[in-house]
This record gives C-alpha cells, sequence and structure tokens, in this order.
C-alpha cells in the first residue's frame, strides 16, 4: 500500500528526512515512532502529498506521488497534526465540502458524510459551526473528514493528541475497528497507544529508521536484560555485593515497605556477557553477602526501554557523524 | 472541475458568513452613496447640461477618481485573507492533499472574490434606476462601464490573490497589495504629468481613470480589455505556480 525508499526531504540546511526506506502492506496498522522532532510529520506529509520528496520515490496504492499526485491523493484519506478545520463552517457543510473535493459522487455524498459522522462520533454536532467545538470535538471532524470517501489507506499524524483518556480509548478503539480491508498508517510518540493499536512499528529518529518490525520483534531488540530480585536484606548490603562484579548493574531497589528487610533489586545484565553466566554469578554473589533471595523474575522488555534505547544510541552516532544537520 | 465547484462554494460561503464581506459592503456603499450624492447635487445645480455628459458618465467617468480610491480600499481588503489565513491556520494542509491541483484551488478562490466583488457593486444599480425616474439613461454606456469596472476589479484582485499567497499575515498581504495597485494607479495619474512621449503613453495605456473615461463613453477599446486580461492571467498563473512551490519549501 505504501512504499517509500531512499525518501530524504531537507529544507534548505537542515535534513529532516533521511534516506528513509519502508514498506507498509495491505491491511496492516502500523505505528510511526519516534521522539519529538524526528521527522514523522515530515515523512506523513510527503506521503500525503503536501511536502515533495527531495531524493526518493514514493508510491501510493500502486501510484507513484510525484508522476500521479492525484491518482495518489484519491487513494488516501490524510488527518494532519493538530486538525486544521475551517472555524466559521459547520460540521455537516465541512464534511460535505471536503467529499465533494474528494469526489465522492453526488448520489452517495449525503451516506458518505453520515457515515463518516457516525464512525467518527459527532453525528450530533452536525449542525454545530466548528469554532465552538472543543479540541476533543475537533479533531474527531478531522477524523471524518479522512474517512469521508472512505479511502482504502489512512495516514494519521498523532490522532490522539490533545484528548482526555476516555476519547484515547475510544479513538483506538476506532482505528482497530477500522481495520480489515483498510491499511493504517499512525503516528505517535506514545508507546502504549502502539502497543494497543498496532501490529507493526516502524521507529525514525533524527529522521533515519532506527527499527522497523511487530511488537514482539521490537521487544527481542532490547540490548541488555533486566531481572528483579525479591530479597530479604536486613543490613542493606546488597548495593555493595552487586557493584563489585562486572556485567551486573543495580538500576533500582523497591523498598517493600511493612518489613524493612525485604526489597526488590531490578539488575540489570550487562548484554556482553552471557544472561544465564550472569544470573549464575548474581544469585553467587547475594548467597556470599547473606542476603536471602526469596524470588528470581525476568523483566519483560517494556518498548518504552526498547524505544529508549534504540533512540538514545542513534542520538549518540548522529552528534558525532552529522553534527550541523540536526533537526 | 470538482474541485474548482466546491472550492468556489465553500469561498462564497465564507466569505458571507463571515463580517468581513458585509463590513466591506456596508463601508463600500456609504462612499460610494456619498459621491453618487455629491455628483447629483452637482448637476442639480446646473443650468445646462450637455448629451455627452450626464450623471451617469460623470459617476463613472470624469470623476471616477473617487470610485477608484474606494476600489483600492475594498479589493485589497476582499483578497487579503484568501490564501494567507490558509496557510496561517495551517488549513491549507488539508486542502491541498485532497486530490485537487493547484490551478484549481487558485481559480475557485479567485472566482469567488470575483463573484463577491461583483455582488458588492450590484445595489449601485439601483442608482441608475434612480437617474431614470428623472431623465434619459443610455443603458448601453451602464453595461459597458459596468464592463469596466469588472475589468479593474478582475485585475486587482488577481494581484490581491498574489499577495494573498506571498505572505501568512493578511496584514502583510493588505498592506502589500494596496502597495502594488496605488503604485499601477499612480502610473495612470502619469498621463497628466509628462510631457508626449512614450512614457506617457505607457502611462495613458495603464491608467484606470483613463480606462474609465472610455468605457462610461461607451468606448469598448480593446486594448484595455487586453491589458486587464493579461495582468488577471499574469497574477492568477504566478499564484499557481506559488502555491505548486509550496511543495518544496
Amino acid at each position: 500500500m505504501i512504499e517509500v525508499s531512499g525518501l530524504t526531504k531537507d529544507y534548505g540546511t537542515v535534513v529532516a528526512v533521511r534516506d528513509l526506506s519502508f514498506s507498509v502492506g495491505k491491511g496492516e496498522i502500523v505505528g510511526f515512532l519516534g521522539p519529538n522532532g524526528a521527522g514523522k510529520s515530515t515523512t506523513l506529509r510527503v506521503l500525503a502529498g503536501f511536502l515533495g520528496a527531495t531524493t526518493g520515490r514514493v508510491r501510493i496504492a500502486g501510484h507513484d506521488i510525484a508522476e500521479a499526485p492525484l491518482a495518489a491523493r484519491r487513494a488516501l484519506g490524510y488527518m494532519p497534526e493538530s486538525a486544521p478545520l475551517y472555524p466559521e463552517m459547520r460540521v455537516a457543510e465541512y464534511l460535505l465540502f471536503r467529499a465533494r473535493l474528494k469526489e465522492v459522487p453526488g448520489t452517495k455524498q449525503k451516506a458518505a458524510i453520515g457515515g463518516a459522522m457516525d464512525r467518527a462520533g459527532v453525528r450530533h454536532m452536525a449542525g454545530t459551526v466548528i469554532g465552538h467545538l472543543s479540541k476533543g470535538y475537533r479533531q474527531r471532524v478531522a477524523l471524518a473528514d479522512a474517512l469521508v470517501s472512505d479511502p482504502p489507506l489512512l495516514i494519521l499524524d498523532e490522532p490522539t493528541a490533545g484528548l482526555d483518556p476516555n476519547q484515547i480509548r475510544e479513538v483506538r478503539a476506532l482505528i482497530k475497528d477500522l481495520a480489515g480491508d483498510r491499511t493504517v498508517l499512525l503516528s505517535t510518540h506514545i508507546l502504549s497507544e502502539v502497543e494497543a493499536t498496532c501490529e507493526r512499528a516502524i521507529v525514525i529518529d533524527r529522521g533515519r529508521l532506527v527499527a522497523e518490525g511487530t511488537i514482539e520483534e521490537l521487544r527481542a531488540r532490547q540490548n541488555s536484560s533486566v531481572v528483579s530480585v525479591r530479597v530479604r536484606d536486613p543490613k542493606a548490603n546488597a548495593e555493595t555485593a552487586i557493584s563489585g562484579i562486572s556485567g551486573l548493574s543495580l538500576r533500582s531497589v523497591d523498598a517493600d515497605g511493612a518489613d524493612a528487610g525485604r526489597r526488590t533489586l531490578h539488575v540489570v545484565l550487562n548484554p556482553e556477557i552471557d544472561t544465564e553466566a550472569a544470573t549464575e554469578m548474581l544469585v553467587r554473589a547475594l548467597t556470599e553477602a547473606g542476603i536471602g533471595i526469596h524470588a528470581l523474575i525476568p523483566e519483560q522488555a517494556s518498548l518504552e526501554q526498547v524505544f529508549s534505547e534504540l533512540t538514545a544510541h542513534e542520538k549518540a552516532t548522529a552528534r558525532i557523524s552529522e553534527p550541523g544537520s540536526v533537526r | 472541475m470538482n474541485g474548482f465547484l466546491a472550492i468556489y462554494r465553500r469561498e462564497v460561503l465564507s466569505l458571507w458568513v463571515t463580517p468581513l464581506a458585509w463590513v466591506l459592503l456596508t463601508v463600500f456603499l456609504l462612499l460610494q452613496g456619498a459621491i453618487f450624492y455629491s455628483i447629483i447635487t452637482h448637476f442639480a445645480s446646473m443650468a445646462e447640461v450637455s448629451v455627452d455628459t450626464g450623471p451617469v458618465q460623470a459617476y463613472f467617468g470624469q470623476e471616477s477618481i473617487f470610485l477608484l480610491m474606494t476600489l483600492l480600499l475594498v479589493c485589497p481588503a476582499l483578497s487579503m485573507r484568501v490564501f494567507a489565513e490558509e496557510r496561517r491556520s495551517g488549513t491549507i494542509e488539508s486542502l491541498l492533499t485532497a486530490p485537487v491541483t493547484a490551478a484549481s484551488v487558485v481559480l475557485g478562490k479567485y472566482a469567488a472574490l470575483l463573484t463577491t466583488y461583483a455582488l458588492i457593486w450590484l445595489p449601485t444599480l439601483l442608482y441608475v434606476v434612480i437617474l431614470r425616474k428623472t431623465g434619459v439613461v443610455d443603458w448601453g454606456v451602464v453595461a459597458s462601464s459596468y464592463l469596466g469596472l469588472m475589468g479593474i476589479g478582475a485585475a486587482y484582485l488577481s494581484l490581491g490573490t498574489l499577495m494573498s499567497a506571498m505572505t501568512k499575515s493578511q496584514l502583510v498581504a493588505l498592506l502589500l497589495t494596496i502597495f502594488l495597485e496605488f503604485g499601477l494607479f499612480i502610473l495612470g495619474v502619469g498621463e497628466y504629468i509628462f510631457d508626449p512621449g512614450v512614457f506617457r503613453d505607457v502611462c495613458a495605456h495603464v491608467s484606470m481613470m483613463g480606462q474609465m473615461e472610455d468605457f462610461s463613453k461607451g468606448i469598448l477599446d480593446l486594448r484595455r480589455v487586453v491589458f486587464d486580461g493579461t495582468v488577471t492571467a499574469l497574477g492568477l498563473f504566478v499564484t499557481t505556480r506559488v502555491v505548486d512551490s509550496w511543495r518544496w519549501g
């Protein structure tokens, strides 16, 4: 549905997106992840045809956006970041305008607008002037706009930004509901959003692709693993016991409250050392220090950790290689 | 074509549901009323009037400087928001990601401005109706006068559309347009200042006052029509290129 190869976009001297290649298949829901300023919006704007690529090719539903821009734009519904709308128009008026603009045939316009309003949950606001709507409703009107021509591909730029938790849940449910034969690419910097709605994620940072894969694949990419150890440690000498061993480091300690001797240690195992050997060393060190071990639980890597590791690493290399071209 | 019609309808709606068009209409009609009133009282005090000069010719022709001054205010104010506002509020992003060409966007918006301009002039037809009650009105002259006004409006609005596409600020667009159109107007005044020669001919050719004087006598000079048409087409062509260029910004 989307094929991007070698996409670069620069604004004069500033490179926003650098040699980005990825593809999204039909029917997939893909999260486009990255910290703020990573080039997410720029990439989506290029895909939607609002900005031209400096170099590289983009194909939307088989149409090259440089050679057949109208055919490519006809195949997609795009919701820009911050949902810009005309404040003087009524919701239904605006959607009728958008339906006409997107070449929805005259006889189907009414049904298309009604369907889009139902899906986005703005039917009861049809006669309201957009300028009087709250942020959450404006966001939904923009979503209805993206849906009005029933396109096979949806590109949503931060669809849940500025919504309250209930609205976020509704929008996520809607996106999941839209899946099936429709392809959705949504950008976000919120990881739980990707975990909640997407099957696959594309992570970019500083305009470059840093990781791509299913949520499980991304989790597996975590370099270092963490084990949490529940211990009885009345003398609180776990810190000294662990600090003496190379390959282990203590990330944090939780006291269990009621009983001062009970604590939970979160120990990071250095990726260069075999996990099993490191675990053995950890247990031996703790036992020798007179600490009683109650439980040893490998922590599941959260996407959060993977993300911060991936982007932190990328930041360091970007700074070394091209100091001037950071956006 | 679909895109053009959709944009045209939205722009007309947008102009008339916001106060802008109504404020302009009110100011415009107040000024025109004052001008027309003073011309009528002037003619009423005259003992005899020659065949070629009447209130209609004076209003559209000899005294057209007043009328053109109001256009220098109304046209830039009408066109200032057409692109500047879309870019400031970000709605341009939704507009340009719809399956429409830059030409449809520009022409749709421009046609809406021209329609509004024509609607603003519409009530002044009443002046002619009033005159008809007391004398004879040459409808051919009335028609050619309005044609001349539409020509000037078309050129002014085209330049205004271009200026609005050049900036995100409506105020800057307004000032740039006034500057440009006032410059064009002043160039026309050169006809009365310079000695006979090429430069004076150029000034006479581009003069809006000269145009109105010809048209108010029923003289449809093709050169004037071509000039208005050229300014309009050039303005719209460059605007289309500017809109296309945003993709590469």
